[in-house]
């Protein structure tokens, strides 16, 4: 009869231990789990995005600009709450060595231009139709924006719609990332 | 000069052979392609049930029909082609997306108590059930001894009550 009890509450014991031993590794644990993305701190792959007015452009020949690349969809309306945001943004920092770029993605191309008419688009804007791109940047929604420095490394992702003071944080702590090379002004 | 004859047979035997070549030829090219074409639509299928579609609730790659879900299973496909190994494909989605990726987290870290803890609870719940059916059992035989050594005092009762019901009767009577 003793030994049961005892049994018992040693099993009790055990498992209460194994919880609590549980939850403190997550609290304390591995601050990994917290990071935003995997690619971040990466090197930016490099990409060829055809834009919507037919011309080309190549993620690694805007290397020495620091590159606001953002996922979108027209038929996302967190997407349309932050487009005119993206618009003034954009023309608060095109003189200065930073270039916006617009990834249209699981959207149809008509819609998208719609929505680019209605929202701006002074940046450059292309189409990722196989959703390539989102996938090599691990993108799993939108809208999705990357912040590349000058020297292509990926320096942070914002997930959910940008406002002026998110994107001046970002923008000013990719333009602040020195690593020992000089910075080119293109 | 020769016959004739044996000149066409060998010439329609030759030309019979070469059928047959090209025919053999036909159906082992046919039977070698069908299974390799097999296990690349089974090696995309096995792999994308291992990754989790990123756009769904509780769906992996393979079964969901979401537009990204299915670009996915289009590079699964694309670099199986390549010649990239299952390994390296699931590290290609990690890499990018992180182990919430996966279908089932690795065992390592704090994530080997997810797969030791339904193990630990199958032994300690074992256990539980185990002494819970002892005890009772042993509830039960003690209840039984008790109710046998209780049949002689109530035989002992009910001759006293016939005794004393005879007794009644005597003094009403």
């Amino acid at each position: 009869m003793k030994i049961i009890s005892v049994l018992t509450k040693l099993s009790i014991l055990v498992a209460l231990l194994l919880l609590l031993g549980l939850l403190g590794y997550a609290v304390f644990g591995n601050k990994v789990f917290i990071k935003s993305s995997p690619v971040v701190g990466r090197e930016a792959s490099d990409f060829t995005l055809e834009l919507f007015n037919g011309e080309r452009i190549r993620l690694s020949d805007l290397r020495g600009k620091v590159v606001l690349l953002n996922f979108w969809a027209s038929w996302c309306i967190p997407c349309r709450d932050e487009a005119p945001v993206l618009e003034s943004s954009w023309r608060k920092y095109r003189n200065m060595p930073v270039a916006f770029i617009g990834v249209n993605v699981w959207d149809d191309k008509d819609s998208a231009l719609v929505y680019l008419g209605q929202f701006g688009g002074g940046y450059d804007n292309g189409v990722d139709p196989k959703g390539e791109i989102a996938i090599e940047y691990g993108v799993g929604g939108v809208p999705e924006t990357f912040f590349i420095d000058q020297y292509g490394k990926i320096v942070d992702k914002y997930t959910g719609p940008l406002t002026e003071e998110i994107i001046e944080y970002f923008l000013g702590k990719a333009l602040s990332q020195q690593n020992g090379q000089p910075r080119s002004e293109n | 000069m020769g016959n004739p004859g044996v000149k066409t047979d060998l010439k329609m035997l030759k030309k019979r052979v070469v059928y047959i070549t090209a025919l053999a030829s036909f159906i082992l090219g046919v039977l070698t392609l069908k299974p390799l074409a097999d296990s690349i639509d089974d090696k995309v299928r096995e792999i994308s049930y291992l990754l989790m579609c990123p756009v769904c609730q509780g769906q992996t790659v393979a079964e969901s029909n979401s537009e990204l879900a299915t670009q996915m299973r289009t590079i699964v496909r694309k670099k199986l082609e390549e010649g990239k190994s299952k390994e390296e494909i699931i590290a290609y989605f990690v890499a990018r997306y992180g182990e919430t990726i996966l279908g089932a987290p690795p065992a390592r870290g704090a994530n080997w108590l997810l797969w030791a803890l339904p193990a630990l609870a199958l032994v300690f719940g074992g256990a539980g059930v185990a002494l819970f059916l002892r005890k009772s059992k042993s509830e039960k035989s003690k209840e039984e001894n008790r109710k046998i050594s209780h049949e002689p005092q109530v035989q002992a009762e009910s001759k006293y009550l016939e005794k004393l019901n005879q007794e009644l009767k005597k003094f009403e009577s």
